[in-house]
C-alpha cells in the first residue's frame, strides 16, 4: 500500500472514524427528513399544495396577491408578524401556506421594483433605487466612479433577470436551508474538525513523528500523502452531508418540483445577480460545500501540524471557523474596521447564502469584481499558504 | 559551547546538503515508540516500509525476514496495541532493520523491559552488529557493557569520553572498594562518599565506595565494572565534583 493509502486508513476508514460517519448519516438523514416534514406536515398536505400552486405559478397576479395579502393579514394578526413562526402555526394547512408563500412573493417582486428604502442600513436594492442612485451620481458629474459602475452592472444585470415569478420551490427551499445556514457549520464543519484534527496531532503527541522524519519520505512525500488523505476525508463527509439532506429532504414528498425555476423564486435568494435555476443552484452549492470544506481541512490539518494535542487542534479550528461571527456581532464600528474579515471570515463565507444570495461586489485594482469570484481567490490563497506552512514545518522540524 | 561547530557529516559530507539520501542509511528507533490502534504488526511494518521509499515486493520479502529474527513470525497479523512492551520493542526494532540500514540509532531500546526480553533484545543487537554501526544510547550500563564495541560517555551533549569497556574497567583499576560499616554509620558516611552499591550481610552493610585513596582501615578492593566507571566520571572526576 501506498503511504496515501495508510494516511487515509488513520485518517478515515479505521473502526471509530466509520462509526462515526454511520452516526452523522443517519444525523444527516434525519434533520433532512424531519426539516422536510416540518415544512408543511404530512405528504398529503404537500401534494395537495403542489396541486394548488400549479395554478399559480407565473408572473405575478394582482387578483391573487389581495387575496393572499388579506389571508396573510389573518395570520399576522393571530400569529404576529414572523413568518417562520406563521409557518410552523399552519402545519397541514395547504391553502393557507400558499397564501404565505405567494404573499411573501409579492413582497419580493415590489422589492424587485421599488428597491430597498433609501434610508435602509440593507445593502440598496431595486430597480427604483438604482436608478435613483445613478441619476443623483450623473448630476454630480460622478460617471467614472467606480461606485456609478458597480450600479450600473447592478442595474443592467437586475433588469436582465426580469420580474421575479412564482413558482413551488418548497422542498428546493429547505435544501438551500440545510446546505447554506448556520447549521450547516454545526453539522458539517464541526465534525471535520473532530476527524481531521488528529492528522499531524496524533503523531505529534504519542512520539510517532519522531520515526517518520527520520525516514527517506518522512519530509515531503508523508506531507502529500497526508494532504491528499485530508482532502479525501473532508470531500467524503461533505458528500455524505450533501447527499443524505439532498435525498431525505426529497424523498419524503417524492417530488424534485420546482428543479427548473429561477433561484429568484427562493427567498433567500431573491436578490441574487445569479441567473440560475434551483437544481443548478443545488449543484454550485454541493461543488461550494466541496470547495469550502476542503479549505477549511488544510486549516485544519495546518492547525494540527503545529500543535501536539487533538482537542487543541479542535479548538484553534473552530475559533478560526466563528471569529468573524464574534467580529460581526461587535456593532457597526467594529464591523465596518474588520470589514474583509467578517466577509470572508470561514464562517460567512462558507454559506451559499451569503455568496450566491446577494449582489455584493469588490473594488480590486479598478475592477469590479463579485462576491464569489473573490471568495474563490482569498480561499485559494488561504488554501496555498495552509499547504506551503504545513511542508514548511515538517521541512524544518527536527527530531527530538 | 558557543565556539562548537554543530554539524553532523556522513562520509565527509554535511547531511543538511545530502537531502533525503542520508536517511536512507539510518535506521532509528525512539526511546518511545507508538503505534496506530487499528494496525497490525504487518500494516505497521508496511507503513514504515512506505516510509522508508522501500519497493512493495522486497518490503514484503524483508517484513518476513525480520518478523522470524525478532520472534513475531506469529503475531504479525496481531494489534500492535496487544502486544507486550517486549514485543513492541522487537517490533520496533523490526522497523529500525527493515531498510538494512549502514546506521542503526536505538533511544534507550531496553527501558521498561523485563530481563528475559531484555537480554533477547541485546542478542538481536548483537547480532546486526556486526556489518553495521549502532548507536545505542542507555542509561542501563549493562546493556552496553556486554555488547559494545566503543562506549561514549556523554552529558548534555557533550562527549566526555569515549573508549572500549575494558579500557572504562582499567580505569578503575584500585578506585573501587568494599567496606563493611553499620546502617547508622552509612547514614554519614553516603553524605561524603561515591557508593555504587549496598547490600546487607550479617547484620552490616557491605559498601561499595568508588574512591583514589583506601577509604577506611577495613576497606578491601574490589573488582571494577563499567558501572563504577560512569559513577566515577560523572561524579568523582575534579571537573564534575561540584555536580
Amino acid at each position: 500500500m501506498s503511504l496515501f493509502h495508510f494516511e487515509v486508513r488513520k485518517l478515515l476508514l479505521n473502526k471509530k472514524t466509520v462509526s462515526l460517519l454511520v452516526c452523522l448519516f443517519i444525523l444527516y438523514s434525519l434533520m433532512g427528513f424531519v426539516t422536510s416534514m416540518f415544512l408543511i406536515g404530512s405528504s398529503r398536505s404537500y401534494r395537495v399544495y403542489e396541486e394548488l400552486a400549479a395554478g399559480y405559478e407565473g408572473p405575478l397576479d394582482v387578483g391573487k396577491a389581495a387575496w393572499a395579502k388579506n389571508v396573510y393579514e389573518e395570520l399576522s394578526a393571530r400569529y404576529g408578524t414572523d413568518s417562520r413562526m406563521i409557518a410552523r402555526s399552519i402545519k397541514d394547512q395547504p391553502e393557507t401556506m400558499l397564501a404565505l408563500k405567494y404573499n411573501e412573493f409579492t413582497e419580493r417582486v415590489d422589492e424587485y421594483w421599488n428597491g430597498t428604502p433609501s434610508e435602509s442600513a440593507e445593502e440598496p436594492y431595486g430597480i427604483a433605487l438604482f436608478e435613483s442612485k445613478l441619476s443623483e451620481l450623473e448630476t454630480q458629474g460622478k460617471q467614472n466612479t467606480a461606485a456609478y459602475t458597480e450600479l450600473s452592472d447592478s442595474l443592467k444585470r437586475l433588469t436582465a433577470l426580469g420580474e421575479p415569478e412564482f413558482a413551488n420551490i418548497l422542498l428546493w427551499e429547505n435544501l438551500f436551508v440545510n446546505w447554506g445556514e448556520h447549521m450547516m457549520q454545526f453539522l458539517l464543519f464541526i465534525p471535520l474538525a473532530f476527524i481531521i484534527a488528529p492528522v499531524f496531532a496524533v503523531e505529534r503527541s504519542t512520539g510517532m513523528d519522531h520515526l517518520i522524519l527520520s525516514s527517506r519520505s518522512g519530509r515531503r512525500k508523508i506531507v502529500t500523502a497526508k494532504l491528499f488523505s485530508i482532502l479525501a476525508a473532508s470531500v467524503t463527509v461533505t458528500l455524505i452531508y450533501a447527499a443524505a439532506t439532498f435525498i431525505f429532504g426529497f424523498l419524503p414528498h417524492a417530488s424534485l418540483h420546482g428543479w427548473n425555476a429561477a433561484i429568484q423564486s427562493v427567498p433567500a435568494y431573491a436578490r441574487s445577480m445569479f441567473g440560475f435555476q434551483t437544481w443548478q443552484l443545488a449543484v454550485v452549492g454541493a461543488v461550494w460545500l466541496v470547495f469550502t470544506g476542503a479549505v477549511y481541512s488544510l486549516i485544519i490539518g495546518f492547525v494540527s501540524s503545529r500543535m501536539k494535542s487533538q482537542m487543541g487542534t479542535v479548538g484553534v479550528s473552530l475559533a478560526v471557523l466563528f471569529i468573524n461571527v464574534g467580529l460581526a456581532a461587535m456593532g457597526d464600528a467594529v464591523t465596518q474596521r474588520f470589514q474583509p474579515l467578517i466577509d470572508f471570515g470561514l464562517a460567512n463565507v462558507t454559506l451559499i447564502k451569503e455568496v450566491f444570495g446577494g449582489f455584493k461586489m469588490f473594488h480590486v485594482f479598478g475592477m469590479c469584481v463579485s462576491y464569489p469570484v473573490m471568495a474563490v481567490f482569498v480561499l485559494g490563497l488561504i488554501a496555498v499558504l495552509a499547504v506551503f506552512g504545513i511542508y514548511r514545518g515538517q521541512k524544518n522540524r527536527t527530531v527530538a | 559551547m558557543g565556539s562548537l561547530i554543530r554539524r553532523i557529516l556522513y562520509n565527509g559530507r554535511n547531511i543538511h546538503d545530502t537531502g533525503d539520501e542520508y536517511r536512507a542509511k539510518i535506521g532509528y528507533l525512539p526511546q518511545d515508540v507508538s503505534f496506530y490502534n487499528d494496525f497490525t504488526g504487518r500494516d505497521y511494518l508496511e507503513y514504515s516500509a512506505a516510509l522508508k521509499g522501500m519497493e512493495k515486493s522486497y518490503a514484503k520479502k524483508r517484513i518476513e525476514e525480520l518478523a522470524y529474527r525478532v520472534g513475531l513470525q506469529e503475531d504479525l497479523k496481531r494489534h500492535c496495541s496487544a502486544y507486550s512492551g517486549g514485543m513492541q520493542r522487537r517490533l520496533g526494532i523490526a522497523q529500525a532493520l527493515l531498510d538494512n540500514p549502514e546506521i542503526l540509532i536505538l533511544d534507550e531500546p531496553t527501558s521498561g523491559l523485563d530481563p528475559f526480553e531484555r537480554i533477547k533484545f541485546r542478542n538481536i543487537i548483537s547480532a546486526y552488529s556486526k556489518d553495521r554501526l549502532v548507536l545505542l544510547s542507555t542509561h542501563i550500563v549493562s546493556d552496553v557493557e556486554q555488547i559494545a564495541a566503543q562506549i561514549m560517555m556523554m552529558e548534555y551533549g557533550v562527549i566526555h569520553h569515549m573508549h572500549r569497556s575494558e579500557e572504562y574497567i582499567k580505569m578503575m583499576a584500585g578506585k573501587v572498594w568494599l567496606v563493611e560499616m553499620s546502617a547508622e554509620e552509612l547514614v554519614e558516611y553516603q553524605k561524603q562518599a561515591v557508593i555504587s552499591n549496598v547490600a546487607a550481610k550479617d547484620g552490616f552493610m557491605v559498601v561499595r565506595v568508588i574512591s583514589e585513596s583506601r577509604p577506611g582501615d577495613n576497606a578491601v578492593q574490589a573488582v571494577p565494572s563499567l558501572e563504577d566507571a560512569y559513577l566515577y566520571i560523572f561524579h568523582f572526576l575534579p571537573e564534575r565534583a561540584g555536580r
